[in-house]
């Protein structure tokens, strides 16, 4: 496969590894057929694509949460198709971070204790835990607000406590589905800076679902999914 | 990790989770704690109430005994042969017999009796006793004379010793004098002392055994022969040889067959009242489901995010059921508490019978049993867990991709609810009603009353859509067709919205049919059985009433056109059993049923043998029917007689024989009457005739003797019916209000949950009063479908009540009567209060800012 | 002077006689026997009273009491019930046992009827439930008691004639005539039968004492208490003594007789008697005082003699409070030359008639 190239050029063992991946909708129209993406540690890749294509059915599949009609997919060395239901929410738990459109921030819990939300569901005690959300909330620019209620904050407040979760259990990789998605310009580009610092800093790899010409351009690698499958997106601009 | 290999969530997590969200929203969380409080506090006041009036039953009946080791009962209140004394008493292993009169007397001092079965505060049983024996075999109804040991032994004939609750029901002290009527004779005393080992309760008077014989007309005769085992005496033994040598108008009681009796006294009765009382509980179960079901809808998103965040199926499950068994605790213990108070009140207000009219005697102490506590907790707990499991698995198979996506209930108006699991349970539960008692109980029955009401709940999302089909071909103005597109399209929500209502409508309309079908045919039947002008009873001259003077003279008073008179008496058939009530009144062969209420055709008498009508409960406790033989214990001997009809009874739960006057005569050789019917002579006045009937009774009996109209006597005996039900009425109203709170509470947070839906429709210029009036029809819709399906699951439960559970519990069969007043009543209430509370939510979720409710995700 | 008797009939509620009339014991009625072994319905009291030494076949001394009382109560004798009181029935037994150190005893009671409780005229058979003390045709006289701690079932032979006390029968108990009973006793009875103790049955032999004693008003209103003394000398005489005693320890009235063992017949008077107290034992049980070891002073032929008494054990107290009953002391004594029964009344309080 001529286009498969491009698409392994990292020796180093990936930490996300999808080959042949097949997956059909409800209906029978099948979204992607023989779909491969290797994502190496510490590489950001940012998938764009038209609506409709399967971008975040991609994301659920390399999530766990979606189950997939052929191919396998590796998160870390462990392939997915061997785990039951409980093994790959742990594997989620403990190895990936979620960035989404919506936020997704719990109204009721404060920011710390939404931050802090992987580390307890892993069994974490209390104070350290908290004191590591404390940690990751001053990284995103929040530091001191720990007690506020989400319902207190703006659009791009809440993404920023969403990278803070997405982050704080040091997962291995951050998958991101339209992160800029719901803000302004002006404040998605801020936040989009922010996710790719922090992704960079954690030494985590990543993968961002974005319409964002920006995002993909700040991205490591930036592939197109297509009707055909992924394709290498030409660099825009000077990035 | 701890958690690594645990299912369920981290304690901190649980914590923060569940805390939050009760944090959110505390009305909901009071509520469904609530009902489940409510729920738990009737059953335990119930089961309180009637485990505290049994006990004291049993007190009071070994108070009278004396806590003998055996017994030897007369059959009849007539007693027995007094020969039959030094026999027992000479038998191997009988260490001590002590030889008993025992007669239910009325002090004289109590004014003339009303004519009130269940009055039995004027009642006082007065025992015979030879002190002497006694004394070693029934020591505590031994007297304690009140000037000090040493004087008067009770062979003084003029001594009478009270318990201190017959001291307190005559007003009297020691030292006074007392007058007694018992059998058709009144003699007075001189209280000598006080029975101090009688306890509180029992009124109870104790005399001289001889002057119990002379004086009250029982010569030669003993009620009841108390019995103390030797030491190490085989208690089977001394029974085997009892029975061989007792007359058949005798029979062998001991502890155990006494309280089985007492038991079976009260027993459906009370198995009753704790079912109703489960039925609240399960309406409470019915209201938490609903309560978590919306809960677990509402933060389907959240629950979404926790299982992406790697929260595992069954810590999900785990979380919301925990929630619901923390609802249950709290629920639980204030129910208790609750209860406990509530059977306070109860046995303050209504007495230890919760006016069931079956401990008419001693007063009630409540005391907390930890045990049934803990139980009843349990049970609360263990409603609240299992209408929390529905919820949390249906929160757990969501798929969490699209439940993150998706806000707001996804459901597809184009699936078909399923109704097989619904129609599987109703039929099951119709099969259930057709099962036969178990353990005398009609188990079968309530089951199949649960599988109903599950059964109805369960098929509402499918009747919803039925229900609700024809509407939606109509043309509607756009608020109206907008409530029933939603309704249809998401019966799901509507149905959850339902079940409480559902479930507290069926219930209370089912008791409703049962208790207005009961009251009407027991209307019917008092009219039925009361065809005279003026009713005369003599009250507790079971052993000895009117002799055939003064029935002569009554007979001949003027103005009395016809006189039938009656003897009742009551008549043991068997240990286990309370005594049936055996009355001799004329009955006419050729037409039975001209005084008595039959049932079907009367069976020919055969040549010879002696016919005999039997009660409806007679025949269900005794397994007879018409054309069979059953054998009376009488003092003349075993008699067989000839069943040949059965008549409809309600007053006599255990059952009733009538014989012919002449039949009754010759078998008991008892010509003494104890009732009469009277018809006046054309022209003369009721009361006067009554006046002249009470002159011409004999003076020992004219105070002891009652006199009613039918008019009377049937408001009496529907005043005793509704007081006996009073309970029941208080049951129903609690399920209904919580059935209401229900909805309510359903309603509004249904509601509040569409603060963005409404916001939109705002945008796109929906007008306010507009949406106010979709929110009222959907709510008086809903009211409505909840209030058919239940009138429908209602009336089905009552012919279940009707035709399985009320025969099997008290024997007795009755007509189906619908109180449609009820019915309409009910549709009003349930439909308005529906209405009102969503339009007053559809207010709360208005006020908020139109364009924030659209931008707001949760 | 038997005191279970009185207090018996006090029990009963017999304070208000005077509805029932009684026969009245008087001088100079003829006693016939058996008929006077039988029993005398119309008087008010009477008892068959049999106290004696038992001596087992390991050779232990044992005292032992068997009596039956019968009392007429003052009732309404029109009641035709058969369960009318007309008599009563009460028996007691005791057994004194030096090596328990206190006495074991049991009683019945009950009205006369139904043939459980009868005490015939005629001859001697009182049956009370499985109880007896039944004469039998060759003079010995049966008898049966069973009671939680022991029973007896013992033969009691008579060795002598019938021994007539006061007056041929006729014995003066106060200062006023009619306070006297008809009195007669059968000492020396030899005495064999068994004993049942602790489940154990065991044969047993000894001497014994009967009194038989009816009346219909026995005691001076003065009286507090009495001391009773009867002893079978180990010659074959029987000797006893009586006082009844007023509130200051005094004598309301003293008497007793003494045969010989060749049959003569000494009657003693109120002058020939005086209970001298000796050694005394406090009863820790009731607080009582009883002079158990008294000296008798008879006046013999003119000649004062001093009998002093021995205790076979000192606690013979029978406490019988908590039945209602009295509290007084009654057990086997020895004396130089005899052996006996003594009764000591009213020394815990006073009888109150």
């Amino acid at each position: 496969m001529a286009k498969a190239d491009p698409l392994l050029r990292q020796s180093a063992a990936p930490v996300l590894d999808v080959r042949g991946l097949t997956k059909a909708v409800p209906g029978g129209r099948v979204l992607f057929s023989g779909l491969d993406l290797a994502v190496a540690p510490g590489e950001v890749v940012a998938i764009m694509g038209e609506s409709g294509v399967g971008k975040s059915t991609l994301l659920n599949l390399i999530a766990g949460l979606d189950s997939l009609d052929g191919g396998e997919i590796a998160i870390a060395g462990a392939g997915l198709a061997a785990l039951d239901d409980d093994a790959r929410t742990l594997l989620r738990r403990d190895r990936i971070g979620f960035v989404f459109q919506a936020f997704h921030i719990l109204p009721h819990l404060t920011l710390c204790q939404n931050i802090a939300l992987p580390l307890v569901l892993a069994g974490g005690a209390r104070t350290p835990s908290l004191a590591r959300a404390e940690a990751m909330l001053g990284k995103v620019g929040l530091g001191g607000r720990g007690g506020d209620y989400p319902a207190q904050l703006s659009g791009g407040e809440l993404q920023r406590i969403a990278i803070a979760r997405a982050l704080v259990h040091g997962p291995a990789l951050i998958l991101a589905d339209e992160p800029t998605g719901n803000l302004d310009p002006e404040t998605a580009e801020r936040i989009l800076a922010l996710l790719l610092a922090e992704v960079k800093a954690s030494g985590a790899a990543a993968v961002i679902v974005t319409h964002s010409d920006r995002a993909a351009a700040v991205a490591d690698r930036a592939l197109v999914l297509g009707r055909s499958g992924l394709s290498e997106r030409a660099p825009a601009g000077g990035g | 990790m701890a958690a690594e290999a645990s299912a369920a969530l981290p304690p901190l997590a649980a914590r923060w989770l569940v805390l939050g969200e009760w944090r959110a929203h505390p009305a909901r969380v009071i509520i469904g704690a609530l009902a489940i409080a409510v729920g738990v506090a009737l059953g335990f006041a119930v089961h309180l109430v009637n485990r505290t009036a049994l006990d004291s039953f049993a007190r009071a009946i070994s108070t009278v005994n004396g806590a003998a080791d055996l017994q030897v009962h007369g059959l009849t209140p007539a007693g027995f042969d007094e020969a039959l004394y030094p026999k027992v008493a000479r038998l191997p292993g009988v260490a001590g017999a002590s030889p008993v009169v025992s007669l239910a007397a009325r002090h004289s001092d109590a004014g003339t009796p009303e004519f009130n079965a269940g009055n039995g505060r004027q009642r006082i049983t007065l025992l015979g006793l030879d002190g002497l024996r006694a004394a070693s075999v029934t020591p505590s109804l031994i007297g304690m004379p009140i000037n000090g040991p040493g004087r008067a032994s009770g062979l003084d004939p003029d001594a009478i010793f009270l318990s201190r609750a017959a001291l307190a029901a005559t007003g009297k002290k020691p030292g006074d004098r007392l007058s007694l009527t018992a059998a058709g004779h009144s003699r007075s005393f001189t209280i000598a002392g006080v029975l101090a080992g009688a306890g509180e309760d029992q009124a109870l008077a104790v005399i001289d055994i001889a002057d119990a014989q002379w004086r009250f007309g029982q010569l030669g005769r003993l009620q009841r022969i108390d019995v103390r085992l030797a030491e190490g005496a085989d208690a089977a033994r001394v029974e085997q040889a009892l029975a061989a040598i007792l007359p058949h108008d005798a029979e062998i009681v001991t502890a155990r067959s006494e309280a089985q009796r007492s038991d079976s006294l009260s027993r459906a009765y009370r198995v009753n009242l704790e079912m109703l009382a489960m039925v609240a509980l399960l309406t409470g179960g019915f209201l938490v489901f609903s309560a978590q079901s919306l809960s677990v809808a509402r933060r389907s998103g959240q629950f979404a995010l926790l299982r992406v965040l790697g929260l595992r199926r069954r810590a999900l499950v785990a979380q919301v059921v925990a929630e619901g068994a923390v609802l249950g605790l709290i629920g639980a213990g204030v129910g208790i508490a609750l209860g406990y108070g509530l059977a306070d009140l109860a046995v303050t207000l209504l007495g230890g019978d919760l006016g069931g009219g079956y401990f008419p005697e001693g007063t009630v102490h409540l005391r907390f049993p930890p045990l049934a506590a803990l139980a009843f907790a349990a049970l609360g707990v263990g409603v609240a867990v299992l209408s929390s499991l529905l919820p949390a698995r249906a929160a757990a198979r969501a798929q969490p991709a699209v439940a993150l996506k998706a806000s707001g209930d996804a459901t597809d108006p184009r699936r078909q609810p399923r109704s097989w699991p619904g129609l599987a349970l109703l039929a099951a539960g119709g099969l259930a009603a057709l099962g036969p008692p178990l353990f005398g109980l009609p188990l079968l029955g309530y089951a199949a009353m649960a599988l109903l009401l599950a059964g109805g709940v369960a098929a509402m999302p499918f009747l919803a859509r039925m229900l609700l089909a024809p509407l939606l071909r109509a043309e509607w103005p756009p608020a109206i067709d907008l409530a029933l597109k939603r309704l249809w399209g998401a019966p799901g929500a509507a149905a959850v919205a339902l079940c409480g209502i559902v479930a507290s409508t069926s219930l209370m309309v089912a008791m409703a049919v049962m208790v207005t079908s009961f009251r009407g045919s027991v209307d019917d039947w008092l009219v039925q059985i009361l065809p005279s002008d003026i009713y005369l009873h003599v009250e507790g001259a079971e052993a000895g009433g009117l002799d055939m003077a003064a029935q002569a003279r009554l007979a001949a008073t003027p103005g009395v056109g016809s006189v039938h008179f009656v003897r009742q008496m009551p008549l043991r058939l068997s240990p286990e059993l309370p005594a049936v009530i055996l009355s001799g009144q004329p009955v006419n062969a050729a037409d039975p049923g001209a005084r008595m209420p039959l049932l079907g055709d009367p069976v020919p008498v055969p040549a010879g043998e002696t016919a005999a009508y039997i009660s409806e409960p007679m025949g269900w406790l005794y397994g007879l029917a018409p054309g069979d033989h059953v054998t009376l214990p009488l003092a003349s001997g075993k008699q067989r007689v000839f069943v040949a009809g059965v008549w409809r009874d309600y007053a006599r739960q255990f059952g009733a024989i009538t014989l012919d006057t002449a039949d009754f005569e010759r078998l008991t050789g008892d010509a003494s009457k104890t009732e009469a019917a009277i018809d006046v002579a054309p022209g003369a006045s009721v009361s006067a005739v009554t006046d002249a009937l009470r002159a011409r009774l004999p003076d020992q009996l004219r105070s002891q003797t009652m006199f009613a109209q039918p008019r009377q006597m049937r408001a009496m005996a529907l005043r005793i019916f509704d007081r006996s039900f009073a309970v029941t009425y208080a049951l129903e109203a609690i399920a209904i209000i919580i059935g209401l709170i229900g909805v309510a509470t359903t309603f509004s947070a249904q509601t509040l949950a569409r603060a963005r839906e409404f916001g939109m429709l705002r945008h796109i210029g929906v007008k306010r009063r507009q949406i106010m009036m979709m929110l009222a029809t959907e709510g008086a819709l809903l009211g409505l479908v909840g209030v058919i399906a239940g009138l429908g699951l209602g009336l089905m439960m009552a012919q279940v009540l009707i035709h399985v559970v009320n025969p099997q519990s008290f024997h007795w069969t009755m007509d189906t009567r619908l109180p449609w007043g009820l019915f309409a009543g009910l549709v009003a209430a349930l439909v308005s209060a529906a209405a009102g509370t969503a339009v007053l939510a559809g207010r709360k979720a208005l006020s908020a800012d139109a364009v924030r409710a659209v931008r707001q995700d949760w | 002077m038997r005191l279970l008797a009185l207090v018996f009939l006090l029990l009963l509620g017999a304070a208000a006689p005077a509805s029932a009339p009684y026969a009245v014991v008087k001088p100079g009625v003829a006693l016939r026997f058996p008929a006077d072994h039988g029993a005398h319905p119309q008087f008010r009291t009477e008892w068959w009273y049999v106290t004696g030494w038992l001596k087992t076949a390991k050779g232990e001394d044992l005292g032992f009491q068997v009596t039956f009382f019968r009392t007429r109560p003052p009732i309404d004798t029109a009641n035709p019930s058969a369960f009318a009181p007309r008599q009563i029935l009460f028996a007691h037994a005791a057994i004194s046992d030096p090596a328990t150190g206190k006495l074991l005893h049991a009683q019945r009671i009950a009205r006369q009827g139904f043939g459980l409780a009868e005490a015939a005229t005629g001859d001697m058979k009182i049956v009370l439930d499985e109880w007896r003390m039944v004469r039998r045709a060759d003079g010995r006289i049966a008898t049966r008691v069973q009671g939680r701690s022991f029973a007896l079932d013992l033969m009691l032979a008579p060795t002598q004639p019938v021994l007539l006390q006061g007056q041929a029968g006729y014995s003066r108990k106060g200062p006023s005539p009619a306070e006297a009973s008809h009195y007669y006793s059968l000492p020396q009875l030899r005495v064999a039968g068994t004993l049942v103790r602790g489940g154990k049955r065991e044969a047993v032999t000894g001497t014994a004492w009967m009194d038989r004693e009816w009346s219909s008003k026995l005691l001076n209103p003065a009286a507090v208490g009495w001391d009773w003394l009867g002893l079978n000398l180990d010659d074959g005489g029987a000797l006893t003594l009586f006082q009844v005693r007023n509130a200051k320890g005094g004598a309301v009235w003293a008497g007793g007789s003494l045969r010989r063992a060749d049959g003569r017949m000494t009657v003693l008077g109120p002058g020939d008697v005086r209970f001298l107290p000796g050694r005394r034992w406090r009863s820790a049980r009731t607080g009582a005082t009883y002079p158990v070891a008294q000296v008798v002073r008879v006046t013999l032929d003119g000649k004062p003699r001093d009998i002093p008494v021995t205790p076979l054990f000192d606690d013979q107290e029978l406490d019988s409070r908590r039945g209602g009953g009295p509290v007084y002391w009654e057990g086997a004594v020895r004396v130089p030359g005899g052996r006996g029964y003594l009764e000591m009344t009213g020394y815990q309080s006073a009888l109150k008639m």
